[in-house]
């Protein structure tokens, strides 16, 4: 199959509720093994935009294209209460057609939750369950990642563990964007996308301003 | 095992773990049926009832203790697996769009819902029929099973509907509540001297009712097609909640999933 030299192309994409326009021609694209951020104020459609990426909405006009398999992990933790944490890895490993659960495995260890893999989900803390919302968009290690706000909940420890998976991500080819509204997540990222008036407004983070080397933001 | 077995086993196990987790259906399986059909036994008269059972096509004149317990009965199940359904739809939604989105197929995830309900409902019918002859022996107590049963899955699936369409338990709750009190209200010659007047039939406890009353007290005939009233009514309101869940799952991206670039993991 042929690919595209793009891992998301986002052209002209608007979206209205109502009489509300939320988002007013929306364009960027990113290559593979980017680490992009949308940033913007509550509200400014971030969380809309990143449903339109990943399929869960249409958008009412524009397009959206993906170079490869996308990932996708929304802001509110999308569980089972009644089922384990290795009970919805395998769910998931069946969704996904993998073989096995060992990305499922590593990223247990690498954000800190392996000893609850026999635990039911509501018997979880709120952190512990957003690494396991993490967890579902990343196992199959897919080309294009979109991330939610993805460390809400998360202590300060797990939350730099989450930047080192990004990064690791990154460093393999793969595609990560981060919806975020924390002004120094910017610094983590190669491109900030600020969404405003319904508009992302490309620009360069401030490690790519610096010439800083990727990874050394870690 | 292939992947389309081994797909559609992990969600029917799982759908079936959830039911088996959820503790206020269970209590109330456990707890609800007996004290509902107990309390009938004890108090309500065994004076004879005497109504047209279309089921068979004759008047019959039965024990109304007995009448009672049997539409007790239908009214208990359906309560129960209509709002087990309700629960099960209405919760699951947005867990069942990510599985779907991460390629988990929605036919797979519906027919999951279908199993786990098939199971949990013979279990639970065949309870109330256990109850019912701890008290008296209805003639055919088999079908007395399947006629419940059959009650089980007409709630079932209008359980699925709401909980497609219902953004509110408690909501959800008071429709089922309703709708279950009424229909078997209606249906019972005890508590209504017209049941078997034209149109009782368009309501969803018809058949299932016919069937059980003709299980309880008659031993000849078998009503074949009213047996598939139930699954009939099933069959619509699934259909229904079907629509709303395909709809509601949609992938709206242009390139489809399967002809995206998958990578294997071992």
């Amino acid at each position: 199959m042929t690919r595209s030299p793009h891992a998301l192309r986002v052209h002209d994409v608007h979206k209205s509720y109502r009489s509300r326009r939320v988002l007013r021609g929306v364009s960027f694209s990113l290559e593979p093994g980017t680490l992009a951020g949308v940033v913007g104020e509550n509200g400014s459609g971030k969380s809309t935009l990143l449903r339109i990426l990943c399929g869960q909405i249409a958008a009412d006009s524009g397009s959206v294209e993906h170079g490869g398999s996308l990932g996708y992990c929304p802001q509110e933790t999308v569980l089972n209460d009644s089922l384990t944490v290795d009970q919805h890895l395998i769910w998931f490993r069946t969704a996904y057609g993998l073989e096995g659960t060992d990305r499922a495995g590593e990223l247990l260890e690498e954000l800190g939750f392996a000893e609850y893999r026999h635990t039911r989900v509501d018997a979880l803390s709120g952190g512990t369950r957003q690494k396991l919302n993490l967890t579902l968009a990343l196992m199959h290690d897919p080309d294009v990642l979109l991330l939610d706000e993805p460390y809400q909940g998360f202590d300060w420890e797990t939350y730099l563990r989450f930047w080192d998976v990004a990064a690791r991500l990154r460093e393999r080819g793969r595609c990560v964007l981060v919806v975020s509204h924390l002004a120094w997540d910017t610094q983590r990222l190669d491109v900030v996308l600020r969404l405003r008036h319904g508009v992302a407004t490309p620009g360069e983070s401030d490690v790519m301003r610096a010439g800083a080397t990727r990874g050394a933001d870690r | 095992m292939n992947r389309t077995k081994r797909g559609l086993r992990t969600g029917a196990s799982f759908a079936l773990l959830e039911h088996a987790r959820n503790h206020l259906a269970l209590v109330l399986v456990v707890v609800y049926i007996p004290l509902w059909l107990t309390l009938e036994h004890v108090f309500v008269t065994p004076a004879p009832a005497r109504f047209l059972l279309r089921a068979t096509g004759r008047t019959v004149t039965v024990d109304g203790n007995h009448l009672t317990m049997v539409s007790g009965a239908v009214n208990t199940v359906t309560l129960i697996v209509g709002f087990m359904m309700f629960i099960t739809t209405f919760k699951s939604l947005a867990f069942d769009r990510r599985l779907a989105s991460a390629g988990y197929p929605r036919t797979f995830l519906l027919l999951s819902k279908v199993i786990a309900m098939t199971v949990a409902s013979a279990l639970i019918a065949g309870y109330a029929t256990a109850v019912i002859c701890w008290y008296w022996d209805p003639v055919r107590p088999g079908l007395l099973a399947l006629g419940l049963f059959t009650a089980t899955v007409a709630y079932g699936g209008i359980g699925i509907l709401l909980g497609a369409f219902l953004r509110n338990e408690l909501a959800a709750l008071f429709v089922i509540i309703m709708a279950s009190l009424l229909d078997t209200m209606l249906q019972n010659p005890m508590s209504n001297t017209g049941a078997d007047k034209d149109g009782l039939q368009l309501l969803p406890g018809y058949g299932p009712t016919q069937v059980s009353v003709a299980a309880g007290f008659t031993s000849t005939d078998t009503p074949y097609g009213h047996l598939l009233l139930g699954p009939l009514w099933f069959l619509l309101m699934w259909g229904l909640g079907t629509a709303a869940f395909f709809a509601r799952t949609r992938n709206h991206l242009r390139v489809p999933r399967s002809t995206q670039p998958t990578r294997r993991l071992t």
